[in-house]
């Protein structure tokens, strides 16, 4: 039986990233994210708080660093260039940059192989997923998540957050999650199901762009572009090519500087599934 | 039908109990082998055994053997368990990863090791046991007690071999 | 003068009698640390129940602080554990005697730090109601827990460890519980009865028991070294800064060692005060234990440099940044006082005088074990506080809850410790008999010889010396 099934999918069962994995990969969902386009509104976190369900912790417990945002726009600051310059423009650059920072869906996920009860795995739609039924709380996802884009419900939040009629207002496409449970972005998975769902209905194949997600809908300068890699048409395959950035490898060799494609810490070997593409600026900071 | 006795003598030194032992293991009575003698004492100690002769201790054997079913068990109770949940590919990791495969079978080893060592202890040494009558709260004080199973013939010559070697009390209970 | 580890005169008669007292009228200092534990078991019961009924948040954990005291406590509880059960297996594999007035009670320390560990990966866990889901147990939805993971290992290592010192613990004890039951009356008998499995001392219980002890060390010294190999893989297996260091594994050993050889001494010098144990637990044999502990301590210490040594020269510029901050950071007072607690406290152990007053070791055992603490703390901590991404760098303390967990620990963990140092005994009876045996044998064979080359040489020596029984 399974001593069989050993003896007859070894070699199977022993193959790594390097050679495809065991998986036979249905989609691999990914995304592409233009900085130059983003102009930090925060549209797309609001979205994924009324798409995912997300807990409001309240100011307390935000300034402790419990929130629960899946998605977040991170804000760094250059030095400014325009203190030491005699002329000073209209709108001068202070040097702010935004960077949306949601779940990367490592296709090499540090997050998977830590957990106690495989309570995170890798889907054959190339989707890091969370089970929140199985999940303990042990919380060494988190910890090993060079990002740290892994939410840990450190409350029960339903009566706080959700009050009479608030409750109203959630997704009935997924759960609420109760205390002790990891949570992340999961790339609106509950959409993908459902035009996975039509399509198969329909027998035909998901189209690109048939459906997205919130964040990519919600985002005004079409900064997010979601898709699915294996797709060769889609909008998200070409921005990948064109950019020249590969899937598998720890270090994109390019040349050529109009390739702003990048992914954030592909050197630690995650493989991580969104694109950046860097920020065009004019005052050369 | 003559009857047979169980005799216990305690002595209150290890010189004194092997000179006894050593006495009849030379045969001084005829008929008393020294394999037929028990020895009771408070601490361990080796080199008095020397004198009843070879005992085997079957322990290693076992601990041996408890070992090596925990590494074939443990590998295989592993790598089935990972066959069968295929959900497990994660991390661009395969289903069944020798590296932290061996950290467990290791401790499988162990864990299987301790344990059959253990329970052939329990089962090989004797214990759970009622005491019998001669057992003297002596010896787990301070003294040394010889104890052998002997016919009517061989009982006076012993005891005064015991005698000989000032043993502190002699003890005898009939069985049958 | 060569001072002796124990006085070899001393009759069994009087080591038993001796051993049997402690177990029933111990000093006032006794109960008074008795009720202090259970006193500070009751706190960390109150805060876990606190901490169950509303959520971890409680506990001051945010994102990127996801572990903190919890974690720290439980590498700390398992090390102290590695000393009583390591050392004693490897001092008996090596024949070095005078282990045994000492070994009993570090090996029950091992087993109730294992056990106060155990709870803590329990009360750290969000949701502690599925924790069997760890187990690799046969479930009808054919789940299983991720053997990749290092806490799944963790589980195996502590449950094959906590069973392997408790019987080799118990398997010690059988001989003496056999004496106990000779000696008690009421509970004590049926309670003695019971545990020493019909002992009778033959030569056949003797053979195999030896045997046994033998293997048992023999496994205990490889899976004590594997145990906290796995639990430094805790971290070492992550990609963190300042986690993902290869010396780990015999780091955490070295570091294991130390803190249980402070432990040690901690609770020598107690047991000794507290059941008048003078004339066994020696000031000899703290000797020799203040001297292992301070080898322990130079390894620790060379191998924490090596870290340091490693992470500067090395190309990981996370780890080295999180390294400056460590020195230089928030967190910073902690770092130092740990390496000087760790580092330079030490070297009062090779200080005779110091060696040999008692309430001095205790102090320093103390300041060994804060360091300790402080070490594990620092490992788990600043690397979570500063990873690869600056967004979610943050500084974070922690709050009274855990505090009252981490400090209830202690009071368990003596609680424990000392309901057993009176129920069972804490010397091992039938070995210092032994020990006193041989001791006596060696040195009237030596006085032999001695007596024997004066006789040939001088012609007036007066015969054999004194060779006196038990």
């Amino acid at each position: 039986m399974s001593l069989q099934n050993i003896m007859e999918n070894w070699s199977n069962y022993r193959r790594g990233a390097e050679e495809g994995g065991h998986h036979k990969y249905e989609h691999r969902w990914g995304m592409a994210i233009n900085l130059d386009l983003c102009i930090g509104c925060n549209a797309c976190s609001t979205a994924c708080y009324a798409e995912n369900n997300l807990a409001v912790v309240g100011k307390s417990r935000f300034a402790k660093g419990q929130a629960m945002h899946w998605l977040r726009v991170e804000r760094y600051w250059d030095e400014s260039q325009n203190k030491s310059s005699s002329v000073t423009p209209d709108y001068p650059e202070e040097g702010a940059s935004f960077l949306p920072m949601m779940c990367q869906q490592c296709n090499s996920a540090t997050c998977e192989p830590v957990c106690p009860v495989a309570a995170t795995y890798h889907t054959p739609d190339g989707l890091n997923a969370q089970v929140y039924n199985r999940c303990i709380g042990s919380r060494y996802c988190s910890n090993n998540c060079p990002y740290r884009n892994r939410y840990f419900n450190f409350f029960s939040y339903y009566e706080s957050s959700w009050p009479e009629p608030l409750n109203l207002q959630l997704n009935p496409d997924l759960t609420v999650r109760d205390k002790g449970v990891m949570e992340k972005c999961t790339f609106c998975v509950q959409r993908i199901r459902a035009a996975k769902d039509k399509a198969k209905m329909a027998d035909r194949k998901v189209q690109d762009g048939e459906f997205t997600t919130a964040c990519a809908q919600a985002c005004p300068t079409g900064a997010i572009v979601f898709g699915d890699r294996l797709d060769e048409t889609s909008k998200v395959a070409k921005l990948w090519q064109q950019h020249e950035v590969k899937l598998g490898v720890y270090k994109q060799h390019k040349q050529n500087p109009e390739k702003r494609g990048y992914r954030i810490f592909e050197e630690l070997n995650v493989d991580p599934s969104v694109m950046y593409l860097e920020r065009v600026r004019d005052t050369g900071i | 039908m003559s009857k047979n006795y169980r005799i216990k003598a305690l002595f209150s030194d290890f010189d004194e109990a092997f000179g006894a032992l050593s006495d009849i293991r030379h045969s001084k009575i005829p008929g008393i082998s020294i394999d037929d003698v028990k020895l009771a004492s408070p601490i361990e100690h080796p080199e008095i055994e020397e004198v009843l002769g070879d005992r085997t201790v079957h322990i290693p054997k076992l601990t041996l053997a408890g070992a090596t079913f925990g590494v074939v068990f443990g590998f295989l109770f592993l790598a089935s368990a990972q066959a069968s949940f295929l959900v497990q590919p994660q991390g661009g990791k395969p289903v069944i990863p020798l590296p932290s495969n061996f950290v467990l079978v290791y401790e499988m080893l162990i864990f299987f090791g301790v344990w059959t060592t253990f329970f052939s202890f329990l089962f090989l040494s004797g214990l759970f046991r009622k005491r019998s009558n001669l057992y003297s709260e002596k010896v787990s004080l301070d003294q040394i007690g010889v104890i052998i199973e002997v016919n009517e013939q061989q009982r006076d010559p012993l005891k005064d071999l015991f005698k000989k070697h000032q043993s502190l009390e002699i003890r005898e209970e009939e069985i049958r | 003068m060569i001072e002796k580890d124990i006085d070899e005169q001393i009759k069994w008669a009087k080591i038993n009698a001796d051993v049997l007292r402690s177990m029933e009228n111990p000093r006032r200092a006794y109960w008074i640390t008795f009720f202090i534990c259970i006193a500070m078991m009751a706190c960390a019961v109150t805060a876990e129940i606190y901490q169950y009924n509303t959520g971890m948040g409680v506990t001051n954990l945010n994102n990127p602080h996801m572990w903190d005291m919890y974690i720290a406590s439980f590498v700390f509880w398992i090390g102290m554990s590695h000393s009583g059960t390591l050392l004693s297996a490897i001092l008996h594999i090596i024949h070095a005697d005078w282990r045994k007035p000492i070994y009993r009670f570090a090996e029950a320390m091992t087993t109730f730090s294992l056990m106060t560990a155990g709870f803590f990966p329990m009360i750290h866990l969000g949701r502690v109601w599925n924790l069997y889901w760890v187990l690799p147990y046969v479930s009808d939805r054919g789940a299983w827990p991720n053997f990749r993971s290092p806490l799944v290992w963790d589980a195996f290592a502590i449950s094959t460890y906590l069973s392997a010192s408790m019987l080799f613990l118990f398997i010690g004890m059988i001989p003496d519980l056999a004496i106990c039951r000779d000696n008690a009356r009421g509970w004590r008998r049926k309670l003695y009865t019971v545990l020493s499995l019909g002992w009778i001392g033959s030569d056949r219980q003797w053979r195999n028991f030896r045997k046994t002890y033998l293997l048992m060390a023999c496994f205990l010294i490889p899976l004590a070294v594997s145990v906290h190999s796995i639990v430094s893989s805790d971290f070492a297996m992550s990609i963190m800064p300042g986690w993902h260091v290869t010396s780990f594994p015999p780091y955490f050993v070295a570091g294991a060692l130390y803190s249980g050889c402070a432990a040690i001494i901690t609770l020598f010098v107690m047991l000794r005060y507290y059941f008048r144990f003078e004339e066994y637990m020696t000031v000899a044999i703290m000797e020799k234990t203040a001297k292992l502990t301070f080898a322990i301590a130079m390894v620790w210490t060379y191998l924490n440099l090596i870290e340091f040594a490693s992470t500067w020269y090395g190309h990981d510029i996370y780890a080295k940044e999180l390294l400056i901050a460590k020195a230089v950071g928030p967190y910073s007072w902690i770092f130092w006082t740990m390496l000087f607690c760790g580092m330079v406290v030490p070297f009062a152990l090779a200080v005779e005088k110091f060696r040999r007053h008692m309430p001095t070791m205790f102090v320093v055992s103390l300041l060994l074990n804060l360091s300790m603490y402080f070490e594990r703390w620092m490992i788990v901590a600043p690397t979570l506080s500063m990873s690869h991404d600056p967004h979610q760098w943050d500084i974070m303390w922690p709050s009274i809850v855990q505090w009252a967990i981490v400090f209830g620990s202690f009071g368990w963990f003596g609680l424990l410790f000392l309901v057993f140092v009176k129920v069972f005994p804490s010397v091992s009876m039938y070995e210092v008999k032994e020990m006193v045996f041989h001791r006596r044998r060696l040195i009237n064979e030596d006085a032999a010889k001695v007596y024997s080359r004066r006789a040939r040489d001088r012609k007036d020596a007066t015969g054999e010396p004194e060779l006196e029984g038990a």
